[in-house]
């Protein structure tokens, strides 16, 4: 009978865990943390903008691909941008398509993943004006900091996608303008609204953001007057506003602004006294052979051997210039498309990436001057980077048209490889690209040319309700 | 000392019962009913005592019975045991084998049941299958052997586990593999820690009924995998020693690549035809010539030739060059008879009260490609007591280690192997070359590896292609290296609380610890400019499970009725540190030596699971069976609102055969059994372990700063996923059971699908994972098994199974979802092909031609060509999943001699091929490896061919379409033993009681509807530059004394 024991002791075995009800909510995940986290402390909001800041220079993943080394971050973005114009040649490695133009289709990759990448950047945006918002642990005297910084971040992200869908005069849709976080989708939007949105968002964000900041891949008001010029750039109007933003971005003292010691430098660290803002690339943290302008531009360093340079570009340097770190590296023969390599950008895990400087602040200054009727104004500040740059620099006898050439040549000069800034100008100025020299791959681009813009993507149009098809048809 | 006295207090009792008893001697011999062969090793007990004996070489046996004995026991593995009243002095017995009969017990869920009360869909693979196999991973041995299971092996590496679906793909999100039971505990480490030699039988449990005690995780059914033990009988130890070597090579033929002269010719005409204008004249023609010829060096960047323009204006080599070099990659990369050995010893035996088995199994085996490699040890003890007549305890334990050399060899990384060779053309050096294309020679004369970037060499310095590698180089100098370790065991009481109930508990305990080490090159490579990173990761996954289980069984004259309860706690552990460094001095390969961390990693990952069960089953007259199963599950992985989920089937069977009105066919059949069976399923795995948490990721650290990121959007509500699994069939076994069998149909339709449903990206989130939509399966299995032929020397049997599978989406979120190649569309299925149609090539222009749709103004939609890809449109183009598959053998013994073969087919799939489409590219991107079928290029207006021109401009030509989708069917004889079992009389002098000698051969002939690639290589039917199955021929010979 002493079974009948063994038999209670069973049944209690049996029925014992229906009493311990916490048994299943122990497991937790470990490395992750919930809203309530991120939005009761100012640490965790900073950590936010942190992780987005990551994402600008990290791998990015879509859908049906894996990694790419031509899909990344913002430094994708721009150096596919880059090799789009004349300046610079690519080899026939990543970015080959973006070279030929040829990277524009619903289903390609470039269209997929700027769409998405500037979009999830967009959403992040608006979730963090939301929350902080929204939270009551937050102090209010720390939130409009926040929002500023995440209404600069918007606006950056909707203009980047401007760049890349918007077509002057052409009467195309904008993409869908989404104000706040949406879990709908949205149509594609009228311009006007759209280009208002994004003026709005930078405009609040210089009024809202502090100076100092964390280090100089973070946004601070500075940066947020050079986004706020560039926009105004795109659209073409206000450049009172521009002058006075670019003015803000680099201090307004054109001297101590410019240092040509950042071409000895290899353009490879933020700290850098010319970078208003980059990428802070870490060795522990690093985005390896992905890194571009460096892992192309960099034919020292084992990477891809990507960048050439256009040899009627080489042409246009003064020997003495500081810029003029061109060489046949390969023994080419001229006219061979390999036969100037550029010695700008030095490539290591660790190269930093720069979004901004103030050397390009001091040509849209001087721009905006041109444009405002002040070209004596203008023409001091083209020379004063021009001297900087090269200390035999003449100073030209440009005046009108001419003078405004001058200073987008200059710009070409000194910004190639960084942002885009050929394909930039051509945009916005509505002319062509047409390519001469060494070139690779010749095209010529009419102004407003449709490959200066992008299809939308298969998987929006296949999830929107509100886009079909149709979307493309003129795009 | 205390163990000593014990043992001879033990030995005493046997022997003072066998002194005082008054005893006769009974005699006689034993033989096979099957083959009427004397069987030696059968144990013999006097029923009621713990006397036994066991029969000789030649099946005698001799005993001495006491007064009071007059039954005896005869017993034998794989024989079914038989009784005989001890009528005379000479008792000779047939035995028959198990496997025929209908009181072959089967292994389901939680427990065993006679196959004749069985409701469910059951397969039972065993030995017969097992051994003839090389299976790294035993899984994949029941290939073509279980109808509705459709496994798939990709790739050449050993040590990988195959894809397995059970009855069509009933998951579309989340996880769709059936749940892994070993030894009654559901397995969660790595599948080639088990040994074929251990494993007594592979069940798949395929019905509701069947699982529904694993109801919770068996929505994609359940594979059991049995380990071996015994009977409590007096018999012997049996030591067997297996031991088998051989070589191993690609299974089927691979593409043929270009040679360098082809290939400079090929990469001239495609400059050539990039230059010329549209309507080009002969004077375009010869311009273009002269700038192709130029052009061409700095295009491919090298020059195998000792000329500097290697190609004339004609197109053709000039005379006086000569070639340097044309590189076989494939062939520098490939292992040639990879070598594969394994040894093998078991040893099992048991008493009255004890069973054991032991077993020490070591293998090693070289993969398809270089450096790749499978090497495990494995060891298991199974062994089970009897402690009191009322109580029973054992254990199965086992402990294994493999190592596991890995090189990439699928998938576009820089160094994956199949990509390598795909990809770069012959006409680039393994070896470094200088200018001139002379090998260069490092400062102790050795050749360099060319990673195809030198810096400031004009010519043969940069590769246009996976520049920085070399797949050669890297197979040898980096080190990719799993290690796993995997203790598993599991462990039962069981206590007779009365006649009629018992109660048993389980303990199963899982400890795998996986070590991944990678090691990149100091010098070369990727991490050269670095000096070299390791990468570590390290997980230790630990998985208790408790189960307690009450049984209740009475027999009620014509009634038997059997009820279990049962509760069960599964907690489950992963826990995962990495660390990544950089800068190593020349042979330092571990973590210690570096002298900058790069990133480190780890976190902790749990999941538990509740449950509590209950299963009635019931018969009347042993002819009309019911069983119901009920199941009720917590689960961590959904939010407490939505943790529970309940689980049930009901089950039937009819013995029809054993009706009155049946009798009069009984001499032809023997069994005509119906059952069906529905319930309903669940699942709740692949969708991550916390998939409603709302959660931000950590380490999206900027510099020091913190950093974390919104991990996308959730569906907190997410719940299990549930299956409703119909399923009806005919048992049948006629003619004395020479020919036995079963027909089913089955239907499994979703109910709350767990789906990633695609939301538009411009709302920053691309997917949500919630419980929408529907996957419907269906299909039909068939299964024949015939006894051919059965003398006294010759035994034949044979084996035909068949199974159907319609998949079919029933319900979704939006009209229409693309997924790569595919479409899902309510009605079609979660594979079939949406891709643009092929149209051949323009005659007059040699570009690439796909239809489009277009409307007139009246609406009628016509299909014509289009020269743009983007314009074409895309149609549906038939699915990957075959239509059938199945697998046919036959095992034929003539006296010593046994011959063994197993086919496995699959007809009806499709397979997009992105190999031969990357090797049909017009040259688009220079440098690129070319298949010979580009001979059939379009060269001239007029020619009428299906391969475009080649062209060195971006175009679409190789885009996806139906120009590189194939039909998959093929036949693959999977297994061929041919064996020789050496003579008794032999045996007899050298006290052995088994010398078997054999053949063995593996993948051996593979008809296949494809060329240049193996038939076997994903679900969704695409390729992923795989290295090839390997088909392995070996000789054996096993020992048994």
């Amino acid at each position: 009978m002493k079974r009948i024991y063994i038999l209670i002791a069973v049944i209690a075995m049996l029925m014992g865990g229906a009493g311990c009800s916490d048994y299943l909510d122990d497991p937790k995940p470990t490395d992750v943390l919930t809203a309530n986290e991120i939005y009761g402390s100012k640490e965790g909001v900073q950590a936010y903008f942190s992780g987005l800041y990551r994402m600008f220079r990290g791998q990015y993943e879509y859908e049906d691909d894996s990694y790419r080394t031509d899909n990344g971050g913002v430094y994708s973005m721009y150096y596919a941008r880059s090799v789009k114009g004349n300046d610079i040649i690519q080899r026939p490695t990543w970015y080959l398509y973006d070279y030929a133009h040829e990277n524009r289709e619903p289903t390609y990759s470039r269209v997929r993943i700027t769409w998405q990448f500037d979009y999830e950047m967009i959403n992040h945006a608006n979730t963090i004006i939301k929350e902080v918002t929204a939270s009551t642990a937050l102090a209010e005297v720390d939130k409009p900091a926040f929002i500023a910084e995440a209404k600069a971040m918007r606006a950056f992200f909707y203009f980047q996608l401007y760049l890349e869908y918007y077509s002057k005069d052409s009467g195309l849709k904008t993409p869908p303008l989404y104000k706040e976080q949406v879990t709908e989708a949205g149509p594609m939007s009228e311009p006007a609204d759209y280009e208002a949105f994004m003026i709005q968002d930078i405009n609040d964000a210089i009024a809202g953001l502090p100076e100092e900041r964390i280090n100089k891949s973070y946004m601070n008001k500075s940066v947020a007057n050079g986004i706020k010029a560039r926009i105004l750039m795109a659209l073409n109007r206000d450049w009172d506003q521009i002058e006075v933003a670019a003015n803000a971005a680099y201090g307004g003292d054109v001297n101590s602004a410019l240092d040509a010691s950042i071409y000895a430098g290899g353009f490879n660290d933020i700290d850098a006294s010319e970078v208003l803002w980059g990428m802070d690339q870490q060795s522990d943290q690093s985005n390896y052979y992905y890194v571009a302008p460096h892992a192309f531009a960099d034919h020292n360093q084992d990477a891809y051997f990507g960048m050439f340079v256009n040899s009627a570009f080489v042409s246009e340097f003064t020997a003495t210039d500081v810029r003029n770190e061109f060489r046949n590296g390969y023994g080419a023969p001229v006219g061979n498309y390999q036969q100037f390599i550029s010695d700008k950008f030095i490539f290591a895990f660790d190269s930093d990436m720069h979004l901004m400087r103030t050397a390009e602040m001091v040509l849209v200054d001087a721009e905006a001057n041109y444009r405002n009727g002040d070209e004596t104004t203008a023409h001091n500040l083209l020379f004063a980077l021009q001297s900087d740059r090269d200390p035999s620099a003449v100073k030209s006898t440009n005046t009108g048209a001419a003078l405004l050439e001058e200073i987008l040549l200059e710009r070409r000069k000194e910004l190639y490889a960084e942002m885009g800034v050929e394909w930039f100008d051509a945009k916005r100025l509505t002319r062509g690209i047409t390519r001469n020299g060494n070139h690779r791959v010749f095209v010529t681009l009419t102004p407003n040319d449709k490959r200066f813009f992008l299809k939308v993507p298969q998987i929006e149009i296949d999830a929107n309700e509100n886009i079909d098809d149709t979307v493309n048809a003129n795009r | 000392m205390k163990k000593n006295l014990f043992s001879m207090l033990v030995l005493c009792l046997i022997g003072l019962q066998s002194v005082f008893a008054q005893s006769r001697e009974v005699s006689g011999v034993v033989t096979s009913a099957e083959d009427g062969l004397s069987i030696p090793g059968v144990s013999i007990i006097v029923k009621g005592t713990t006397i036994g004996t066991s029969t000789d070489f030649d099946g005698k046996y001799s005993i001495a019975v006491p007064a009071d004995g007059n039954v005896l026991v005869f017993s034998f593995v794989g024989m079914k045991d038989q009784e005989v009243q001890i009528t005379s002095s000479t008792i000779n017995v047939v035995m028959e084998s198990e496997s025929v009969g209908m009181d072959e017990v089967v292994v389901v869920a939680y427990g065993t049941k006679n196959k004749r009360s069985l409701t469910g869909a059951v397969t039972s693979v065993g030995a017969e299958v097992l051994e003839n196999q090389i299976a790294v991973s035993p899984i994949s041995s029941i290939q073509g052997a279980a109808p509705g299971v459709n496994i798939l092996t990709s790739g050449g590496q050993p040590g990988e586990n195959p894809t397995i679906r059970i009855r069509g793909i009933g998951s579309v999100n989340a996880s769709a593999e059936p749940l892994i039971v070993v030894d009654g505990v559901v397995f969660s480490g790595n599948l080639n820690s088990i040994s074929s030699s251990q494993i007594e039988t592979i069940n798949v449990l395929k019905d509701a009924s069947a699982s529904a005690l694993y109801g919770s995780r068996a929505a994609n059914g359940v594979i059991l995998i049995t380990t071996k033990g015994g009977k409590y009988t007096k018999k012997d130890a049996t030591i067997s020693i297996n031991a088998r070597a051989g070589v191993s090579n690609a299974a089927v033929d691979l593409y043929d690549y270009v040679g360098a002269e082809d290939y400079m010719k090929y990469s001239w005409e495609a400059i050539r035809n990039a230059e010329l204008p549209e309507n080009a004249t002969a004077a375009d023609y010869s311009t273009a010539g002269q700038t192709a010829t130029n052009d061409l060096i700095t295009t491919l960047g090298y020059n195998p030739y000792d000329t500097a323009n290697p190609v004339g204006t004609d197109g053709e080599i000039v005379s006086g060059a000569n070639l340097k070099w044309d590189s076989d990659w494939y062939d520098a990369l490939s292992n040639d008879n990879a070598f594969y050995n394994e040894y093998d010893l078991s040893v099992n035996g048991s008493s009255d009260n004890v069973v054991y088995f032991i077993n020490g199994n070591y293998l090693k085996q070289e993969g398809a490609i270089i450096e790749s490699e499978f090497e495990r040890y494995s060891g298991r003890i199974n062994l089970k007591a009897k402690l009191r007549d009322w109580m029973e305890m054992g254990t199965n334990t086992s402990f294994s280690k493999s190592i596991q050399n890995y090189p990439n060899q699928s998938g576009n990384s820089y160094t994956s192997i199949m990509q390598w060779a795909n990809s770069i053309a012959n006409i680039y050096p393994i070896y470094q070359r200088d200018a001139n294309g002379d090998l260069k020679f490092d400062a102790n004369g050795n050749k360099i590896y060319d990673y195809g970037n030198v810096s400031g060499q004009s010519v043969n310095a940069v590769r246009p292609r996976l520049g920085g590698e070399n797949a050669v180089s890297s197979s040898l100098l980096n080190e990719i290296l799993y290690t796993r370790s995997n203790l598993f065991s599991s462990t039962f009481m069981k206590i007779d609380l009365h006649k009629n109930l018992s109660f048993r508990t389980n303990f199963g305990y899982e400890r795998y610890v996986y070590d991944s080490n990678e090691y990149d090159h100091y010098k070369y490579g990727s991490a050269a400019s670095v000096a070299g990173r390791v990468s570590q990761q390290r997980t230790i996954t630990e998985t208790t499970t408790i189960t307690n289980s009450l049984n209740f069984k009475k027999d009620f004259e014509d009634h038997s009725l059997a009820v279990d309860v049962i509760s069960e706690y599964y907690d489950y552990n992963y826990d995962r540190l990495s660390a990544q460094g950089t800068g190593f001095l020349p042979g330092v390969k571990v973590m210690s030596g570096s002298t900058l961390p790069e990133s480190v990693g780890g976190y902790v990952n749990s999941e538990r699971l509740e449950s509590y069960m209950g299963r009635v089953d019931y018969n009347y007259l042993q002819r009309y069976f019911v069983d119901f199963s009920v199941r009720t599950d917590g689960s961590s992985r959904f939010d407490s609102d939505n943790r529970w989920g309940t689980f049930y089937s009901v089950g039937a069977n009819w013995i029809l055969s054993d009706e009155n009105f049946m009798k009069s066919f009984a001499n032809k059949i023997d069994l005509l059994k119906i059952r069906a069976s529905y319930g309903e399923l669940g699942n709740n795995r692949g969708i991550g372990y916390f998939p409603y948490y709302a959660a931000y990721d950590t380490g999206w650290n900027n510099g020091v700063n913190t950093g974390v990121l919104q991990g996308g959007i959730v569906d907190q509500e997410i719940k299990w996923e549930k299956t409703a699994l119909f399923n009806v069939a005919i048992d049948y076994g006629f003619f004395n059971n020479r020919v036995t069998g079963s027909l089913e149909y089955y239907s499994k339709e979703s109910v709350d699908l767990l789906f990633d449903m695609p939301l538009a990206a411009s709302t920053g989130n691309t997917v949500v994972t919630t419980n929408i939509g529907s996957v419907k399966n269906s299909g039909f299995e068939f299964i024949v098994n015939t006894v051919n032929m059965h003398t006294d020397d010759i035994y034949w049997t044979s084996t035909f199974n068949i199974s159907t599978n319609k998949n079919e989406l029933t319900k979704l979120p939006q009209e229409e979802i693309v997924q790569g190649t595919k479409k899902w569309k309510v009605g079609k299925s979660v594979y079939d092909f949406f891709i643009r149609e092929y149209a051949g090539v323009d005659e007059q222009t040699g570009e690439a031609l796909w239809y489009m749709d277009v409307e007139d103004t009246d609406g009628n939609i016509t299909k014509e060509t289009t020269n743009v890809y983007g314009d074409a449109d895309r149609y549906y183009q038939g699915s990957s999943l075959p239509d059938f598959t199945g697998g046919f053998g036959s095992y034929f013994k003539y006296k010593n001699f046994d011959l063994n073969v197993q086919f496995n087919y699959s007809i009806g799939g499709q397979l997009y091929d992105y190999s031969y489409a990357g090797l049909m590219s017009s040259l688009d991107r220079p440098g690129q490896q070319l298949h010979v079928d580009i001979k059939n290029r379009w060269q001239k207006p007029g020619d009428k061919t299906n391969v475009p021109k080649l062209i060195n401009a971006n175009n679409d030509y190789n885009g996806t379409s139906t120009r590189f989708l194939f039909d998959n069917d093929y036949l693959r004889l999977k297994a061929l033993t041919i064996g020789y079992n050496l003579p008794e009389s032999l045996l007899k002098k050298v006290n052995l009681n088994k010398c078997r000698f054999y053949f063995q051969a593996d993948n051996l002939w593979t008809i296949s509807s494809l060329e240049g690639l193996d038939p076997e290589q994903s679900l969704a039917g695409t390729t992923d530059s795989r290295s090839n199955i390997m088909k392995t021929v070996s000789f054996g010979v096993n020992l048994e004394f």
